[in-house]
């Protein structure tokens, strides 16, 4: 668990993290965009060459970084998996009932397996240098024009906001919980699938519960500072978009049109 | 004496190899020995809970080893058969109310016997026992857990590791956001299992009266290290080494200090409220006969 890199904040002063919020979060995006329209090696290489300039940029060690992203190979590798089998097309390598290997589908689940790696990085990379209250302000500036049509723009960051800055908590508790329930003598994370399941009982009622009371505690402490609607809140940090935003957007636009025009 | 616990060159690295490392534990040697009332004291972030995590084996050295009842857990030891280890060890956490899941008091109490192989029969007979021994009355047992009070829940958290018998109790900062009853209850129940039914008590606490009233032995920590170890009479003998730790006198031994700051001859420090009374009966019958 403490491996786990996906959705953490790493503090540092580098390139990527004095970037403005809204245009990493809106870089992310047009960047997982452009992966859906790389279909050969060459304009995956483009992709990968880019995502390798962004992480050292970010100053957080490759070794460190690939580290944590390591847990999510599973989920990739399932999914690889299920593409491999099911897909048709091509010449039928080996075949047994439904499932299926063509030369096809095993370029198609190598293209999945890279895909997936790319919009992973890029993701991580974007919450190991953004906070998570920087987030939900740049989710905030993004929507902004949506207040034209009376969407609460202001209340959903402050949802997103409170959601994220429980998570650290939660995963707090959680482990104490964890460890609580081990010395009650529960083995987490062996034996059959229905004893795993049953013990996760012992874990989750307490943690829910923990996270409903954290909820009242909140709305009482808001209430009691005064806070009436989201939608007058003042600000402690402004992001300001800089240079570096249009720097980055100039290499990643370019790196984009490389795609368009080496792709298939 | 035995030793129920030896710690030999314990060092722990929280999240080591990654930018978040930090060391907790710094080249620990510490020996508890069967049958004592250890408190261990030190600062907010000293240490002590990652210290007694390592005793039921829920966190494992970076480097060193830790011997429980010669079962030992070295840095390479795996996650199975730890439970056997786990089941001499009982620890309650910090607000152990946190942990009850179970739809009826009893059911709770019930959870880690039937998980150390106990049958029902037999984890029942051992919950009512706990029941008795925390003090929850026999009614309660049918209810939920989440209707009864916070230091009713915090007996019922207590009652579900002593219903598993365990030879060594690990208490972090048991009686934490208690009522002064309630507070005395727990340290008396705690006092009990050691006296009566022989356990070896390990107390975090940051109750410098609870030290002097309850512990025989004495662990002060500091940036991860042990500075300390003694009978509570040696660990506060030194009153400026104490705040120097940033940790307190108990309250007698304060009140005693203020009185020989102001010129009154106490003598050794007192460090229980009846040591004081003793001292201060003696030096009022000396005054009324300054002749003896």
């Amino acid at each position: 668990m403490t491996n786990f890199l996906f959705g953490r904040y790493l503090p540092g002063n580098s390139w990527i993290h004095q970037m403005s919020p809204q245009s990493k979060l809106l870089l992310s995006f047009y960047f997982v965009i452009v992966i859906f329209f790389a279909n050969n090696l060459v304009s995956y290489g483009v992709l990968a060459l880019l995502i390798i300039v962004v992480i050292l940029l970010s100053g957080v060690s490759i070794t460190f970084f690939l580290k944590g992203i390591r847990p999510l190979i599973w989920l990739i590798i399932f999914t690889v998996g299920l593409q491999i089998l099911f897909s048709s097309g091509g010449t039928i390598l080996w075949q047994w009932g439904p499932f299926s290997i063509t030369n096809l589908s095993l370029i198609n689940g190598g293209f999945i397996f890279i895909r997936f790696l790319l919009i992973i990085m890029i993701s991580t990379v974007l919450t190991l240098t953004t906070t998570p209250l920087a987030i939900a302000d740049g989710v905030q500036t993004i929507l902004k024009p949506l207040k034209r049509v009376h969407f609460p723009v202001d209340t959903l960051a402050l949802m997103l906001s409170i959601a994220l800055r429980f998570v650290p908590t939660l995963m707090d508790e959680m482990e104490t919980i964890l460890n609580a329930q081990r010395s009650r003598g529960v083995d987490f994370g062996s034996g059959s699938l229905t004893h795993r399941v049953k013990a996760a009982v012992p874990l989750l009622v307490p943690l829910f519960t923990g996270a409903i009371n954290h909820a009242e505690n909140l709305s009482t402490a808001m209430e009691a500072r005064g806070f009436t609607d989201s939608e007058h809140r003042s600000k402690y940090r402004i992001y300001r978009w800089q240079l570096k935003d249009t720097l980055s957007w100039i290499v990643f636009l370019v790196a984009g049109g490389l795609v368009l025009y080496l792709r298939k | 004496m035995d030793k129920a616990i030896s710690f030999n060159q314990v060092t722990h690295t929280y999240q080591a190899n990654t930018p978040y490392a930090q060391n907790a534990l710094d080249n620990i040697s510490l020996e508890i020995p069967t049958n004592s009332f250890t408190a261990i004291i030190g600062h907010t972030g000293s240490g002590k809970s990652t210290l007694v995590q390592h005793i039921n084996a829920l966190l494992k050295p970076t480097q060193g080893s830790v011997t429980v009842y010669n079962r030992s857990i070295t840095p390479t030891t795996t996650n199975k058969n730890l439970k056997e280890l786990r089941r001499h060890v009982g620890m309650v956490f910090q607000f152990p109310e946190k942990q009850l899941f179970e739809e009826t008091v009893i059911k709770d109490i019930m959870f880690g016997p039937k998980n150390y192989g106990m049958v029902d029969a037999e984890a029942e007979q051992a919950a009512i026992e706990a029941m008795k021994l925390v003090g929850l009355d026999k009614s309660l047992s049918e209810k939920s857990p989440f209707d009864l009070s916070g230091g009713q829940m915090r007996r019922v958290a207590i009652a579900g590791v002593l219903a598993m018998k365990p030879e060594v109790l690990i208490l972090d900062e048991p009686t934490a956001g208690l009522d002064p009853r309630g507070h005395k209850e727990i340290m008396d129940l705690a006092s009990y299992l050691h006296d009566h039914d022989h356990i070896t008590i390990i107390l975090v606490t940051h109750q410098m009266d609870d030290v002097v009233n309850y512990a025989s032995e004495v662990v002060v920590m500091d940036k991860g290290k042990i500075v300390q170890t003694g009978t509570p009479a040696e660990v506060f003998a030194d009153p400026k080494w104490v705040y120097r730790m940033q940790l307190n006198l108990p309250t007698s031994a304060e009140f005693a200090q203020q009185l020989i700051d102001a010129g009154v001859p106490i003598g050794q420090l007192p460090l229980t409220i009846d040591q004081l009374a003793d001292r201060i009966t003696e030096l009022a019958r000396k005054g009324e006969n300054p002749d003896d």
